[in-house]
């Protein structure tokens, strides 16, 4: 018996006029690793951007454990439990690895800022707290070593993994990632995709992902939705997706244009 | 137990030093006494806007109005207030310090918080727009003064400001280091870097950008607050849209974000006009003058050397030894080339009978510097970090990228 963590119901939002999104449904259960693909311009990277609250949907609704959050401000979002990497990478370039991850940790923090600015003891227990959890995610996401970089010197790979990181440390329940693989080289593809899995397993995430990259998401998602045209073309497991002639014609559409 | 003691020593060595500057220059040099207050308060003011555009992000250009605030809300309490009052001095100093520090932070909260919300610029129309409508307000508010400005006058005998001015940056130095140096200061630097990222992680953006823009209001609010009691005397005039380009060049050129920059950077900015306006001639005692062979001499130097400077800095790699050589010769040059030229302008007899009073020149030069400097280095003196010594010896020793990558 599995928990319905995000239902998407006919979600639509409209640019003028071009419709982005239209009419996407679909639920997310409790651990489940789903696959978000499509051609470019489908619509994946503004469903992040309604369910993440950047974006407030035009019509339909998106319930977040049966409670509607489409058009919450995006902070409170991530409070509820909802955190996701960005496809052109938004790191705070100015700030370290460690710091980036922190920042994410510091959703969780109790202690007033007015003890921080007197520099008393619970603030500094708490930031050196902060620091070490978010040490330990870059330790998983093997990026320990270079923890006192500055983001914007990481190589391009590390700087996606490191997304990954900053969003886990805000301890979201469901986890969105919006091409994590883009840029990486196969040997770097592989590690990722374990990694994706270790998340969901070791980290009890529910993970919401988009990728160009088929067969890394056919390896490694089970579930499926198919986005064209901001229509929802297909839903189902990896084999029937594979199959699917509405599908083959979307992507064969995309190489003949 | 180890915290508390170092806490109490640096708070005794803070209140050690306040004290003790203030009877040590009020007693021997006097004359040196305002500066000293100008100068620390123009610290105050640097490092709290730093905390609003450098750490934060956020476009201020209007620091002055909250200054204004600070000290014409005091005054006007002061003037009312001070006969029944039984406070003595030090004590009212520092309630009028307060005073000031509230009315800025509310002036800041309602100037705030509509505009942070709006992403762009709408803060810096904002803030420019509310200071000149502030000035201009009161200028037609006779009950303080109006255009004339107002007197303050609470104390029979001389006002001793100073020990509660380095308090007050001394505080407001430690505030923004101590954001910095817990993880509260994060989703500020945070929010600087990338809204859109910061919000997707939980920081909610307006209200990070309200606190800071309320905490360096609040700041600059006391130091108005010191300012009139300070001078006694106050002026629509003296917060003028300059005084806040000033305030915002201090943060720029210590390099935007570092507090140790934004202190350096307002105590010489501060300092220079002030240094040229005391030079004086050895003989005669006048003020200092310069013949125009000199004068154009430096300049066509000056030119040549922050040229030479920036091509050192782009071509000549490696040990510091090196880079001194390099950079040292290059200063060298440029001092030679100022003999040379003033030489030859010498000979032309219109402009060997010109004469400058430095005086006169401070703007100019102090106007010159500030170029010079951001050509040298458009991130300003310190750019994003803090002074430490590691630091110094990374900046000399600095290698070329690609032998790293
Ligand atoms: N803020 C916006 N205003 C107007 N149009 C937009 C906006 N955001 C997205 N769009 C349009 O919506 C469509 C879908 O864009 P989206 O970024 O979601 O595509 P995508 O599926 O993520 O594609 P890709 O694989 O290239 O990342 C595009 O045509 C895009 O131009
Ligand atoms: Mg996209």
């Amino acid at each position: 018996m599995s928990q319905t963590v995000l239902a998407l119901q006919d979600a639509t939002i409209q640019f003028g006029g071009l419709v982005a999104v239209n009419k996407v449904t679909f639920d997310l259960n409790k651990g489940d690793l789903f696959g978000l693909i499509g051609p470019n311009g489908a619509g994946k990277t503004t469903c992040f951007n309604l369910i993440t609250g950047v974006y407030k949907p035009t019509h339909g609704s998106i319930k977040f454990h049966g409670q509607e959050i489409g058009g919450l401000p995006p902070a409170k979002i991530a409070t509820r439990g909802i955190c996701r990497t960005f496809q052109n990478i938004r790191l705070f370039s100015s700030l370290s690895a460690l710091e980036n991850v922190v920042v994410g940790a510091f959703l969780r923090h109790r202690t007033p800022l007015w003890t921080a600015l007197a520099c008393l003891p619970p603030a500094l227990r708490e930031t050196k707290a902060l620091r070490e959890e978010s040490m330990r995610l870059l330790e998983v996401m093997d990026l320990a070593d270079e923890a006192h970089t500055r983001s914007s010197d990481l190589p391009y790979g590390k700087q996606r993994r490191l997304e990954i990181a900053r969003a886990m440390a805000t301890r979201p329940e469901l986890i969105l990632l919006d091409e994590p693989a883009a840029g990486m080289n196969p040997l770097e593809k592989e590690d990722l995709q374990s990694t994706v899995k270790k998340i969901r397993d070791n980290f009890d995430m529910t993970v919401l992902l988009i990728e160009h990259d088929m067969r890394f998401v056919m390896g490694l998602c089970e579930r499926i939705v198919v986005l064209d045209h901001g229509e929802e073309i297909a839903h189902g497991p990896p084999d029937a997706i594979r199959n699917d002639p509405k599908v083959i014609e979307a992507y064969l559409g995309e190489a003949h244009s | 137990m180890k915290f508390w003691v170092v806490r109490l020593v640096s708070l005794a060595v803070a209140f050690g030093f306040a004290f003790g500057a203030d009877a040590w220059i009020a007693g021997s040099m006097p004359s040196a006494y305002r500066l000293a207050v100008l100068a620390g308060l123009f610290v105050t003011l640097a490092v709290s806007l730093n905390l609003i555009n450098g750490i934060t992000g956020q476009f201020s250009i209007g620091h002055a109005a909250f200054y204004m605030v600070g000290a014409y809300t005091t005054g006007f309490v002061s003037n009312q207030f001070y006969a029944q009052q039984p406070l003595g001095q030090p004590m009212w100093l520092i309630a009028m310090a307060l005073l000031g520090a509230a009315a800025s932070a509310v002036a800041g909260l309602v100037v705030g918080l509509p505009s942070l919300r709006l992403r762009g610029d709408y803060l810096a129309i904002v803030t420019l727009g509310f200071g000149e409508i502030l000035r201009i307000v009161t200028q037609n508010i006779s009950q303080i003064g109006g255009s004339y400005g107002m007197n303050v006058k609470p104390f029979g005998g001389p006002v001793q400001t100073l020990w509660v001015v380095l308090l007050l940056a001394f505080l407001c130095v430690s505030i923004c280091r101590n954001l910095l140096k817990t993880a509260h200061g994060l989703p500020f630097v945070a929010v600087r870097d990338d809204e859109v990222a910061s919000s997707a992680m939980g920081v909610r953006v307006s209200s990070v950008k309200v606190t800071a823009f309320v905490i360096g209001s609040a700041f600059a609010g006391a130091a108005g607050a010191m300012l009139a009691h300070a001078e006694t005397f106050i002026s629509p005039d003296m917060f003028r849209m300059d005084v806040s380009f000033i305030i915002l060049t201090m943060v720029v050129l210590g390099g935007t974000g570092s507090i140790t920059g934004s202190v350096v950077a307002a105590v010489v900015l501060f300092g220079i006009p002030e240094y040229l306006r005391t030079l004086q001639d050895p003989i005669t005692k006048l003020p200092l003058a310069v013949p125009g062979q000199a004068l154009l001499g430096s300049l066509v130097a000056v030119g040549l050397t922050v040229w030479g400077l920036r091509e050192v800095s782009r071509r000549v790699h490696g040990n510091v030894q090196n880079r001194a050589v390099a950079y040292g010769g290059t200063l060298l040059g440029g001092a030679v080339v100022a003999w040379l030229f003033s030489v030859v302008f010498g000979l032309i007899p219109q402009i060997a009978a010109l004469k400058f009073d430095v005086n006169m020149l401070r703007m100019v030069i102090f106007a010159l510097t500030l170029i010079v400097l951001m050509l040298l280095r458009p991130q300003g003196i310190f750019g994003h970090h803090e002074f430490s010594w590691r630091w110094l010896g990374g900046l000399l020793g600095r290698r070329p990228r690609e032998a790293t990558a």
